[in-house]
């Protein structure tokens, strides 16, 4: 049998293993589990114990994060911070809606831009944000939208773009010269994003909103808010301005730190262990999907399902490849999470760069349209994240629909940067 | 239901802890196979890199020197170092260093071999790479046995990364886990992290040891631009140039060159030439198993470089080298490596008489293509205990 009929077999029967698994109602992530297992079977290799395990904590580190990141918003709305910061921006800037989206989509970018995690925006000020648009009138839905969106393009930004990194690694490219590529296109997207789904927005009641608002704790104050966030800035800043002095901590690490000041600095105080627990249950499903991905990334690895997918989507006539990007980046992101940059955008990134384009630019352009995918199913992690934080109700394809016109943008503009690479090769500079 | 639920946790637990205990077994044997090699007479000693910088000492990473010298020389020569393993995965370099520990000697000048560079990096695999944890080489008396490794140190020797990695002594930012990729951290630093203080302790060794030519072998996907190429640093391009003719006159392939580019920082062929007096050269050869586009993913690959859907993507102009129905077996890749080096030595020793380095019972390329890389690898059962060493 050739290699590709074997490829083609393989990846038809994890297809079906996973829909039937959800016929049956099983959950996405064991579903993903069961189509790797039946691609493993399928393929001649058993039950591939050590390539189950290797798969598992192939996004450790990023589960990690989410965890963290996670308690520490958790902590800081027990202590009552998130009522007081909403609270206070309401007041201060209820009546300024041009003002109030400048602030926001800054609020919005920072944590991502600086992690390299839209999930982290999510988390860290997606729920704040939130809480203040709701108020501006906009439905849940264009809420989320709005607030996944802006956290993609967080992710993209620069300084720390996963994307541009790890395909930049992949093919031995300094990770140089991305900063204006990135910085522009993603602030152009977030302002168009909020003004877009925001435009029905209207001056909040103010009065109206701060009685439905929870009342923080009476000692609740600017500094008590602000200082793990410092906490977490300066850490972070530290390893910038002095990293040949400054012990590598890792964000696990500097978001639990800053969790632990936000339970020194809480004026009530908190049941840490209970709050605990209930991060770890509300995150289960995210960090058991991406566990499962990892499990399937392994296993279209050993058994050539992954050689097969990269090789028809870059052997496409270049026309095509860059015409489908919209369509061939979201998709992997959705399969593969940050995994499709070297699977997909090494090859492409090379294959843009044999045909002339400018490299840096072109993967700038796509590094736009990647977070995208984060939306879509199998693992629609940080949409699904989004969703949850911001309290959708409505059904997930509702979601997804409010997202369209700006992602429409969004994914246009990345492949125009594609396009016209070598033009816009002057935003390189550093 | 309770019940059901409570059944259904127990069962899963269960299962979750035996995939645990068996990979976990898995992964034990992976990280403490031995390989052997069994030093040539050339080998006048054995050093480890704690030698030149005792911070080092206890680390996995502090790897062992293999010094060919000769005593009786009547010249003393030049200082030559050759570097295997700076990324595990790439086992061309590795098995190249075997061959010469195991067979060459000198006539002239000191030739330091290190065989795994990067020690950490061979005990680990590439997550979601599906890589296989080893490989074996026939030989003519049985098997030998090498760990696959990754490109990068194993996170449980180093970890965690940074959000960024910002590279010492330029400042450049690089992709976050390149601060485990061993060729991207040169020169090294004395109070860095695990691989950072190796590449501190081989600068010190090259400082300390006056060593005038540095040879870091590698292999490169096909994808990758920079392929079948000698890369030299601006200290050694007419060395590498004139090796480059030589290779193409006298073996059976050519070799291109390039030079080393000033904007990419912590590269070996940057970054020895610009903080220490040696001259570096890295060696480029094919390895279709590191593809993106590659099939199955196994050991087959590995060893014998053929596979369609690299293939394909050659056929589309994907490929900076070219890639049939042959592959790029590892005897291949291997002799590749040995001719190079031949080359190289014997150019340095015409530029540099005074310095020289003469290498002799090292195969040539159509040498290993005929017999196999196994057959220069020696059999540990039949070798005294003092001779034997293990990686």
């Amino acid at each position: 049998m050739s290699p590709t009929l074997s490829a083609i077999i393989i990846l038809i029967v994890m297809v079906l293993a996973y829909v039937l698994a959800k016929v049956f109602k099983v959950s996405t992530e064991l579903s993903l589990f069961l189509a790797a297992v039946a691609g493993a079977l399928v393929g001649g290799y058993g039950l591939p114990v050590r390539h189950l395990a290797e798969g598992a904590i192939t996004y450790l580190d990023i589960c990690l994060i989410f965890l963290t990141a996670t308690l520490f918003m958790n902590l800081l709305k027990a202590a009552g911070g998130v009522a007081f910061a909403v609270r206070s921006i309401l007041k201060k800037f209820h009546g300024q809606k041009f003002i109030l989206f400048l602030l926001l989509v800054l609020l919005l970018l920072i944590p991502g831009a600086l992690t390299g995690a839209g999930s982290v925006t999510v988390l860290i000020t997606g729920s704040l944000v939130a809480v203040v648009l709701k108020y501006t009138g906009l439905s849940d839905l264009r809420v989320a939208a709005i607030i996944f969106l802006i956290a993609g393009l967080s992710a993209a930004a620069p300084p720390v773009s996963l994307w541009a990194m790890l395909t930049a690694a992949g093919i031995n490219m300094p990770y140089v010269g991305f900063f204006l590529p990135l910085l522009l296109p993603c602030l152009i997207g977030s302002l168009l994003t909020i003004f877009i789904l925001g435009w029905k927005a209207k001056p909040v009641n103010l009065e109206k909103a701060l009685e439905e608002i929870p009342s923080p704790p009476e000692k609740m104050s600017w500094w008590r808010l602000l200082l793990p966030f410092l906490v977490f800035l300066a850490l972070v800043i530290a390893g910038r301005v002095f990293p040949f002095n400054f012990p590598i901590l890792g964000l696990p690490l500097i978001f639990a730190l800053s969790a632990g000041v936000t339970v020194a600095s809480s004026p009530v105080k908190i049941n840490v262990w209970k709050t605990s627990l209930q991060t770890a249950e509300q995150l289960l499903p995210l960090v058991g999907t991406l566990t499962c991905v990892g499990i399937l990334v392994q296993i279209m690895t050993l058994t050539g399902v992954r050689g097969l997918i990269s090789v028809s989507v870059v052997t496409l006539p270049v026309a095509a490849v860059i015409a489908s990007l919209f369509l061939t980046l979201p998709f992997s992101e959705a399969v593969l999470m940050w995994g499709a940059a070297p699977v997909l955008g090494v090859p492409l990134a090379l294959l843009f760069n044999t045909r002339g384009l400018d490299p840096v630019v072109a993967l700038a352009g796509m590094s736009l349209i990647w977070p995208l995918g984060d939306a879509l199913p199998p693992t629609a992690i940080i949409g699904r994240l989004t969703v949850d934080t911001v309290g959708v109700k409505e059904n997930y394809s509702k979601f997804l629909k409010a997202c369209l016109v700006p992602a429409i943008i969004i994914a246009l503009m990345g492949t125009l940067m594609v396009i016209f690479s070598k033009k816009l090769s002057f935003l390189t500079i550093f | 239901m309770k019940d059901a639920i409570q059944l259904r946790k127990l069962i899963l637990t269960a299962g979750f802890i035996l995939l645990f205990l068996l990979s976990g077994l898995d992964f034990y044997h992976s990280r403490h196979l031995k390989e052997p090699v069994v030093v040539g007479e050339g080998i006048a000693e054995v050093k480890r890199l704690s030698d030149y910088f005792p911070g080092i000492k206890g680390s996995i990473n502090d790897a062992q020197v293999y010094l060919l010298r000769n005593d009786q020389a009547e010249v003393e020569g030049g200082s030559a170092l050759i570097l295997g393993g700076s990324h595990a995965e790439e086992p061309a370099g590795r098995l190249a260093t075997w061959v010469i520990v195991e067979n060459a000697k000198v006539t002239a000048g000191r030739v330091f071999v290190i065989l795994t560079a990067n020690p950490s990096a061979s005990t680990a695999t590439r997550l979601g790479g599906a890589y296989p944890p080893d490989y074996t080489i026939e030989t003519p008396w049985g098997e030998r046995k090498f760990r696959q490794g990754d490109r990068w140190s194993n996170p449980l020797d180093q970890w965690p990364d940074p959000e960024v990695y910002i590279h010492y002594p330029s400042r450049q930012q690089l992709a976050y886990m390149d601060i485990r990729n061993q060729n991207r951290t040169w020169p090294g630093r004395r109070s860095g992290t695990m691989t950072e203080q190796t590449c501190y302790a081989m600068t010190q060794m090259i400082i300390k040891e006056k060593i005038d030519l540095v040879i870091d072998l590698h292999e490169a996907e096909l994808q990758y631009p920079v392929i079948s190429t000698i890369v030299a640093h601006p200290k050694g391009e007419d060395l590498a140039a004139l090796a480059s003719m030589m290779i193409s006159a006298e073996e059976d392939f050519d070799i291109g060159v390039e030079y080393s580019p000033e904007a990419l920082r912590g590269l070996s062929h940057r970054e020895i030439g610009d903080h220490t007096p040696a001259i570096p050269l890295l060696l480029e050869t094919p390895e279709p198993f590191l593809d993106a586009t590659r099939g199955r993913t196994d050991r087959e690959l590995l060893l014998t470089g053929k596979d369609d859907f690299v293939m394909k993507a050659g056929k589309h102009g994907l490929l900076f080298e070219k890639l049939d129905e042959s592959g790029w077996p590892i005897d291949v890749r291997v002799g590749r490596h040995l001719s190079s080096l031949i080359q190289i030595f014997r150019v340095w020793t015409e530029l540099y008489p005074e310095r020289q380095i003469k290498i002799e019972n090292v195969p040539h390329y159509s040498e290993v293509i005929a017999t196999g890389t196994g057959f220069y690898l020696k059999d540990p059962s039949k070798a005294p205990a003092e001779r034997i060493f293990y990686e």
